[in-house]
């Protein structure tokens, strides 16, 4: 095995090595503005190497199999000037067994795939031929190896489905995008509730309403909810804790948020986009509470973060990437939660998220997809519109959960994860 | 190569066949607090073949580039899949052309340990530059990369393409308040053009101390006056992405709306795309369809006469080849893309454009920028307000947001002082290709009736 090839050149040198092989096989097709466009083979290899010498560690990858001596050697130059070791590398753990593999996708082919997403298409164009659609659906095969100089070794298989359908509607000058899609690692999906979910989007923006500026509830759809998620993301990386840049760095084991809200990170979810036993570092992955009924339970570790502040690396990576995040459903349910609204928003997606500083919590975007509520009803989309507030003074002032959850999953999602629709009491609403 | 290249290419069966294989090799060096993070260097060798039969693309990307004879045939196999109408495809001259990277100080000839010490001397310069600042990272980056080009018309380009980029982040604490400050530099001219960042990072510094005392602004509709990078980011964002065709050509309605001769501004107005220009960020001699780069106008005297595209929008809207067919990397195959974006000088002095504003934003320091089509948002580093006709307090959390259509028109005044961002390890993201090197923007404009996010 490559991995071991490279374990054992590495330690010649080296006083410890670990290696990592991905090699991905993809086929996938596209269609865009009415038509099938394009398909696609993809074949990708990459290897990864990170050595520790004298105490200090080096990385370097390349794309080449044949290419073990130039990587290994390229890793021991960066370890002469690294950083220093604030780890070791792990021992042999015991792994989860986990689905991350369906033989069912193995057999699936471009022409099927081509009538998937063709029949996304009709159902979209049945609804309004006015609609440009679009689709896409992308099947993937991978295999993922990691080896270490203590002897620790796994490898991986993994399927990958992801399946989308959208389009973009135009009326004057105004343009609308919508769209909906999963990713998920088994064949079984349903295309037409894509589609249908999709259509939806469009049906809610039928008509364009205004807005007066002003304070007002609004739910975030599970969608939308990563306008929150993403400040609560950079705020329990570990890295950002140990170098202070954490909010909520010396707030574990304090009331953060309503007791209502429970956020876990779970690897172990079948088939889940995420998915797995093992993390890049040879860490064995486990299930992680975030926030467990409002309180602040853990933050997230890579092997060099937790040896920095003496604690243990949580399985996510060296990049400290959440995996399949779940968030406990509430007790009412999304009409109830509609009804109760005399006058606010629903959100959806939005321009300009992340800018700014989104590790404060403050957010001020502009609403891409949302729309106006009106006594209890959706009545249409609204435009031009910015939503500004704090994501960390919002968790402590929910309003609702819903009992309906949904999962936000593919390739465009800034997190994978099964959310519900959240209701934040009031939140600042600028419109032109 | 060339031999490589056009022997894989003869076996094809379709209407076009092009091959781009690139090898990079490239290092980094980074500090996060007072530690180095990381460290390393990695290559990459890959390559993708298209295949076009009937209207339908096929693709094939790959690392192992042995044996391209396979790869052109899977291409052409998909191709022949999804081609059921007629091909739109324009025609261009072939060319064989080689184009050598030309750095004053090669990087590649800088030991990993200079690069580091380097490094280490900006991040101390911003952690030791105040009590309240909390953190700092360095990001170092350079990369040379080499990519080979051939297509069934005969084209076969050569070109090395050098690049070296820093960014110094310095982050201040007050309480609960965390601001950042940071600046960018580099480009492909050299590892020189990183040597002498130490003001740089000092700059870094005193702004995100300085943001820890700024209120954040009110959000509301002001007359927002941009510097060259804010203008770069709006014209790049709210209105270059309407003008890649590929979001027209097939597209009826924003055929309507972007019909040539129509009026988008004042007279004064002159948008340009150039990836031709001298030492900008996204300039290229040949796009990757072996067309030559030139400048386009886009917007003239505030009337839309041009936009941008590939061979296969070009051939099917009627226009002529413009040279944006562009790519991140070998695992994409090139889309309609900007190359270096800007509003071309005016006559306006920046004193004169603040003197008659009572109550305005002036927004500096581009931190990026999103667009669906018509909407758009973009987020300064910093800003001040400006109040009777003087620059006020410093501001921080200005966001602006808007429709293109409305905001060129709101356009009143455009200054004299063309600047362009400096380099830095961002790029122009569309679909799932991110960071494509682009060139940003423009003089002092003056925009009115702007939103401005935030709270009330």
């Amino acid at each position: 095995m490559i991995v071991q090839q490279i374990i054992e050149k590495a330690m010649q040198k080296a006083q410890g090595a670990q290696a990592t092989l991905l090699t991905q096989e993809t086929s996938s097709v596209d269609f865009e503005n009415d038509r099938l466009k394009s398909a696609e083979s993809s074949q990708r290899t990459q290897i990864n190497v990170k050595v520790i010498v004298d105490g200090k560690v080096g990385n370097s990858s390349t794309t080449d199999p044949r290419d073990v001596d130039g990587v290994v050697n390229r890793a021991l130059e960066a370890a002469e000037f690294g950083s220093p070791a604030h780890f070791e590398l792990p021992d042999p753990q015991q792994l989860q067994e986990v689905k991350t593999f369906d033989p069912a996708l193995l057999p699936l082919q471009k022409p099927e795939m081509i009538h998937l997403g063709q029949k996304m298409m009709d159902m979209i164009k049945a609804y309004n031929p006015e609609i440009l659609a679009g689709a896409g659906v992308n099947k993937e095969i991978y295999r993922f190896e990691y080896a270490n100089s203590k002897g620790a070794s796994y490898s991986a298989e993994h399927t990958g489905f992801n399946i989308g359908a959208g389009g973009q509607l135009t009326r004057g000058t105004d343009i609308l995008f919508a769209g909906h899609g999963v990713g998920q690692k088994k064949r079984q999906v349903d295309e037409e509730d894509i589609a249908t979910r999709a259509i939806e989007y469009f049906r809610m923006a039928e008509k364009i309403v205004p807005v007066d500026s002003g304070e007002m509830p609004v739910i975030f759809t599970p969608g939308g909810l990563i306008a929150l998620l993403l400040s609560l993301g950079l705020a329990v990386d570990g890295k950002n804790v140990y170098l202070g840049a954490s909010p909520l760095r010396d707030k574990l084991g304090q009331q953060i948020a309503d007791p209502r809200l429970s956020i876990v990170d779970d690897p172990f979810i079948e088939f889940g986009p995420n998915t797995s036993a093992f993390d890049n570092e040879g860490v064995a992955r486990k299930v992680t509470p975030l926030i467990e009924k409002g309180v602040l339970k853990n933050f997230i570790y890579d092997l060099d973060t937790a040896g920095r502040v003496q604690t243990h690396p949580t399985g996510h990576g060296t990049t400290r990437q959440l995996t399949n995040l779940v968030i406990a459903p509430g007790e009412t349910r999304y009409e109830d939660m509609l009804r109760g609204i005399e006058n606010g928003l629903l959100v959806h997606e939005f321009l300009g998220l992340g800018q700014g500083n989104p590790i404060n919590g403050e957010f001020s975007v502009n609403i891409f997809l949302g729309y106006k509520i009106e006594h209890g009803k959706v009545v249409g989309r609204v435009k031009d519109v910015m939503l500004a507030g704090n994501a960390f003074d919002a968790i402590k002032n929910i309003a609702a959960i819903s009992q309906e959850r949904e999962w936000i999953s593919g390739p465009f999602a800034w997190f994978n994860g099964l959310f519900p629709y959240v209701q934040i009491g009031k939140l600042s609403v600028t419109a032109k | 190569m060339r031999d490589r290249l056009s022997e894989a290419i003869k076996s094809h069966d379709v209407e076009f066949v092009d091959i781009r294989i690139e090898d990079k090799t490239n290092s980094w060096v980074n500090f996060r607090g007072p530690d180095l993070d990381t460290i390393g260097s990695a290559r990459t060798v890959g390559g993708i073949v298209r295949a076009l039969w009937k209207g339908g693309w096929g693709y094939a990307t790959f690392n192992d580039i042995d044996d391209l004879p396979r790869r052109v045939k899977e291409a052409c196999e998909t191709a022949k899949l999804v081609g059921r109408d007629k091909t739109y495809f324009a025609p261009t001259e072939p060319v064989v052309d080689s184009i050598k990277a030309s750095m004053v100080k090669d990087f590649r000839n800088v030991p990993l340990a200079e690069k580091k010490a380097l490094m280490e001397e900006y991040n101390r310069i911003m952690l030791g530059y105040h009590e309240k600042i909390q953190t700092a990272s360095v990001r170092y980056a350079d990369t040379f990369k080499t990519v080979w080009y051939a297509n069934s018309d005969g084209t076969y380009i050569e070109e090395e393409k050098p690049d070296v980029n820093i960014i110094v982040i310095a982050t201040g604490r007050d309480g609960d308040i965390v601001q950042n400050g940071f600046e960018m530099g580099g480009g492909p001219e050299g590892y020189q053009t990183i040597e002498n960042f130490h003001e740089n990072a000092r700059t870094a510094a005193k702004r995100a101390v300085e943001l820890l005392s700024a209120p954040p602004v009110r959000g509301g509709t002001y007359s927002v006056i941009t510097d060259h990078e804010m203008t770069g980011v709006f014209t790049h964002e709210a209105f270059g992405h309407l003008s890649e065709s590929d979001f027209v050509y097939e597209n009826p309605q924003m055929q309507e709306i972007m019909v040539l001769g129509k009026r988008f501004g004042s007279d004064g107005l002159n948008i340009v795309d150039n990836g031709a220009l001298d030492g900008g960020l996204g300039t290229h001699k040949y796009d990757y369809e072996g067309v030559p780069t030139r400048k386009n106008y886009l917007i003239k005297d505030g009337v839309l006469v041009g936009r941008l595209h590939s061979r296969e929008t070009a051939a099917k809207m009627n226009e002529q080849l413009t040279g944006n067919a562009r790519a991140v990397h070998f695992q994409h195959p090139p889309l309609v893309r900007m190359t270096n974006t800007y509003i071309e000088g005016g006559s306006a002095k920046l004193e004169d454009m603040i003197k008659d504003i009572k109550l305005g934003v002036y927004a500096l320091k581009e931190v990026g920028g999103q667009t669906a089509m018509e909407m758009f948002t973009f987020s300064a580093g910093y800003g001040y307000m400006i109040r009777d006709g003087q620059i006020a307090e410093l501001v921080r959390d200005v966001v602006l947001t808007g429709n293109v259509f409305d905001t060129l028109k709101n356009i009143d005044m455009i200054g004299d002082d063309v600047g362009f961002t400096p380099n830095g390890p961002g790029g122009c993201g569309k679909g799932s290709q991110h960071p494509l090197r682009v060139g940003l923007g423009g003089p002092h404009i003056r925009i009115q009736n702007c939103v401005v996010g935030g709270q009330q």
